[in-house]
């Protein structure tokens, strides 16, 4: 058994990792659910509803009505529904290639970009107006399809038209209206409205327009962080002197002239340091493997390493004053841990760069050859601390363990399983009894 | 209520009537931050019984969300106003805030307003608070991916629930740990390569519909938000918010220099504080257990490096001598060997800059928005993967050279420990 303390801290430590490990997983699941999701066949998210021919905004007060459409309505609606049914036909007929040319009468002007396209009724599987709370017109224009929204008046309506009717009435009645919208939809199978086609993002991913608000919107983002760039490196001298000033005073005013040393800098400084040593290290090692050709390189090299001595020196001078200047109280008992380190230089960062840069790939296996990458060198950088912490918590125990019975033995064989082999695999002790 | 002087100054052109302007860019900017009232009647501590609490306590709030790292909604947001304060005093106390008088407050929030109003304008003035705290709550609206290993071993955050007292264990016990985080490894691994397949699949099946033509097609949010219109409404709110922000942050900007005068004339109103040599020594009353432990670490580190190096030298040194003591001492002998120093000199001081400079590695820090093109173009500012690919496996290959250092240090010493033992035959595992 290890000790009390060293158990503590040992299991602390992979806890930790553990921990650090399971959050990134449920993250990572999260994601995929989403991604999972998106790739699947889309389902319609509410009640699909109608808006009459242009009355914004008038059932506010008469959200959802649960009335049943009078005869009338319903006679109306059916002879749109084979207007529109006939319409379609002969627009299909004449884009018999496929070619999405023809700007069709029903089409709005508004919308956005490129070929004319066939209004075609799109399936009713997207996302719709979300009707669960019974926004009544629902005009918003941050839908991602062209839809408009009445109070639902009840499933008999919805059956009464087909999937692609729904829609197109929706677009004549938004013609002004400057939609997002799903552009030259394949038409679902005439009048029937059993069985839409489902949307999946590969067939008609590229079809997918964003609402116009929040293009507007996103670009307007980005253009304020740029701004906010361009303000930060050009920061009225005004200002930073005045802000430089303030700080002064404030540690003047508070009797102590010189900045104590913070335990944030004490960290970081000591981050510093242990950079430092990788790097001196680094030196070394090229100095030390190098053959030198002749006395001059030799030489060099002599002054290379005598210099990196130097300088190493100087390092644990430095940790020894920050040691010193450390002086731990006890802290008082507080119901949370402290708290958490100050934060790394790279949120907000040191440099920030306020707008977003890109990532550029080419293909998956790019993609997923740099994520693997990452995971590696998170996972190495894990290791090599978790491996520090062994080599300090158990070497010690080897060394001093008395006396030196089989409890000791699995000890070394544990020691030497988790330091060398990364606790992969374990070597075997044979005892060798002298014959007898 | 009292009356702020009103400061003219020619130099700002400060008209009267920036300052609550600037104030009210201030409050705008910062999240949830308090009403502008608040900021200017902060300045005065008379205990006006109900709005004073109400000062005060609002701005231990929002010095508690300037200072907590955390994303809000984590379990310390919840936290009692007496945890938060405390945990602010904490925080500023570990980044060197001069003032005592702060530490002395009560936690209750009922006085000191003013000592917090100060504590804000100290932490306003050090860095970029309202823009970092923007950055933080910032909605991502690409597919990011952090470049940087700056976030890896960030602090998990509070310590997790089990932190039993736990008695002795059994070695056994960390070998299962091991294996158990090694497996964890594993399965992120292979789930993050089936959520790259996907986030590929996605991004190829929706370019072209970007209106942005230097991105080119939808993330997954943008396309989650077409699926599913009522979080895109959402989603549309929360950008619009953050627009707002952004824009208040840009005011406070342009108007911030007539809030540093005032601040100097409440910072004025202040007794000076006497260093009381008795109360407060200086200390780092919380010193964080892994910052204590690493400083240990690193020393250690430093100290085995110090003695390979020692002797190396030594024996290069000897080496040398015994060489060239025999050669002769010309002039061009000492001409040589002075300009090998200064050369070395050289190399070494610039050896030191690498870590002596505060600021970061040249690369780029921050998440990094996900793009795919086919041809694999980018601009200046923006990186390809295949460059990011080749830092880090040179970084890998650096990382696993020193793993392998050390478990060769450790082969090493343990060989030393127990090969002394007659007896026993130790038999390493199969190579691999």
């Amino acid at each position: 058994m290890l000790p009390a303390d060293c158990s503590r801290r040992l299991v602390a430590e992979l806890q930790g990792a553990l921990d650090a490990c399971a959050q990134r997983q449920l993250q990572l699941e999260q994601s995929l659910r989403v991604c999972r999701r998106l790739l699947q066949a889309w389902e319609p998210t509410g009640t699909w509803a109608l808006k009459p021919p242009p009355g914004p905004e008038t059932n506010e007060e008469d959200p959802l009505p649960a009335c049943t459409p009078s005869p009338q309505d319903l006679k109306e609606l059916e002879f749109l529904t084979q207007a529109l049914e006939k319409a379609v036909r002969v627009r299909r007929g004449i884009t018999k290639a496929g070619e999405r040319d023809k700007a069709p009468s029903l089409k709005s002007r508004s919308i956005v970009t490129s070929p004319g396209t066939t209004a075609s009724a799109p399936p009713q599987s997207r996302g719709q107006a979300g009707q669960a709370g019974g926004h009544a017109s629902d005009t918003r224009p941050t839908k991602g399809l062209r839809q408009t929204a009445v109070p639902a008046k009840g499933h008999a309506e919805r059956r009464l038209l087909s999937v692609g009717d729904r829609t197109r009435v929706g677009m004549g009645a938004r013609a002004p209206r400057p939609g997002a919208g799903l552009r030259d939809q394949q038409m679902a199978p005439s009048a029937a409205p059993q069985a839409p086609e489902a949307f999946t993002l590969k067939e008609k991913g590229h079809l997918l327009r964003l609402p116009a608000a929040f293009r507007k919107a996103a670009s307007q983002n980005s253009s304020l962080w740029a701004q906010l760039g361009s303000t930060q490196t050009s920061d009225s001298m005004d200002a930073t002197a005045a802000k430089t000033q303030f700080l002064q005073n404030m540690q003047t005013a508070s009797g102590v002239p010189q900045p104590r040393l913070s335990a944030a800098e004490v960290e970081a400084e000591a981050g510093r340091l242990r950079k430092a040593c990788s790097l001196l290290r680094l030196r070394m090692r090229e100095e030390l493997s190098a053959a030198p050709m002749d006395w001059m390189q030799e030489y060099r090299c002599l002054l290379t390493l005598e210099g990196l001595q130097a300088m190493v020196g100087q390092c644990l001078h430095r940790l020894q004053e920050l040691r010193a200047a450390v002086v731990v109280q006890p802290p008082r008992p507080c119901p949370v841990e402290g708290p958490p380190r100050a934060s790394p230089s790279c949120r907000g960062g040191a440099e920030p760069a306020w707008s977003p840069q890109l990532l550029v790939y080419s293909s998956t296996q790019e993609l997923q050859t740099l994520a693997a990458l990452q995971l590696r060198v998170a996972m190495l950088d894990q290791q090599i601390h978790l491996e520090k912490v062994l080599m300090a918590e158990l070497l010690p125990l080897v060394s001093t363990a008395q006396p030196q019975g089989p409890p000791w033995l699995a000890l070394c064989r544990a020691a030497h399983s988790l330091l060398c082999e990364g606790g992969a695999r374990v070597l075997t002790i044979l005892r060798d009894e002298p014959a007898v | 209520m009292g009356r702020r002087r009103q400061r003219v100054d020619p130099a700002a052109g400060a008209r009267a009537g920036a300052l609550p302007e600037a104030i009210a860019a201030l409050s705008r900017s910062l999240p949830s931050g308090p009403s502008p009232e608040i900021f200017r009647r902060a300045k005065f501590d008379r205990p006006e019984a109900v709005t004073l609490a109400q000062r005060t306590s609002a701005l231990w709030q929002l010095l508690f969300r300037v200072l907590s790292p955390l994303p809000v909604g984590n379990a310390l947001a919840s936290l009692a106003l007496e945890a938060q304060a405390h945990l602010v005093k904490s925080a500023l106390c570990s980044q060197g805030y001069p003032r005592l008088a702060l530490a002395q407050l009560p936690e209750d929030g009922s006085q000191g307003s003013r000592e917090l109003l100060l504590a804000l304008s100290w932490l306003l003035a050090r860095g970029p608070v309202p823009e970092q705290m923007l950055a933080q709550a910032r909605v991502p609206l690409g597919d990011e991916m952090t470049v940087c290993q700056c976030e890896a071993l960030a602090s998990p955050g509070p310590p997790a629930p089990h932190m039993e007292a736990e008695g002795p264990v059994d070695v056994r016990r960390v070998q299962w740990l091991m294996g158990k985080l090694q497996f964890r490894w594993r399965q992120l691994v292979s789930s993050q390569q089936e959520q790259c397949a996907l986030l590929s699949k996605i991004h190829l099946y929706t370019r072209g519909c970007h209106s942005d033509q230097s991105l080119g097609h939808l993330s997954v949010t943008e396309a989650e938000m077409l699926r599913d219109p009522e979080g895109g409404q959402q989603l549309l709110q929360t950008l619009e918010r953050e627009n707002q922000r952004l824009e208040a942050v840009l005011a406070w900007r342009h108007t911030e220099l007539v809030f540093w005068r005032w601040m100097d004339t409440v910072l004025g109103t202040c007794a000076p504080e006497v260093p009381a040599a008795a109360s407060q020594p200086t200390f780092l009353p919380w010193v964080p257990e892994r910052g204590g432990g690493e400083l240990e670490l690193v020393v250690r580190e430093l100290q085995a490096l110090e003695e390979e190096l020692r002797e190396a030298v030594e024996r290069r040194r000897a080496a040398w001598e015994a060489k060239a003591g025999g050669c002769g001492r010309g002039p061009e002998w000492s001409a040589a060997r002075r300009a090998s120093r200064e050369a070395v000199e050289k190399e070494l001081g610039a050896l030191q800059q690498c870590w002596k400079q505060d600021s970061g590695p040249a690369r780029p820090h921050g998440p990094h928005r996900l793009v795919r093109r086919e041809d694999g173009a980018a601009g200046e500012r923006d990186l390809r993967a295949a460059e990011v690919i080749r830092t880090l496996r040179s970084q890998e290959a650096c990382l696993e050279a020193v793993l392998r250092r050390l478990q060769g240090q450790c082969r090493q010493e343990l060989a030393r420990l127990v090969g002394a033992l007659p007896g026993l035959i130790w038999i390493p595992p199969p190579g691999r």
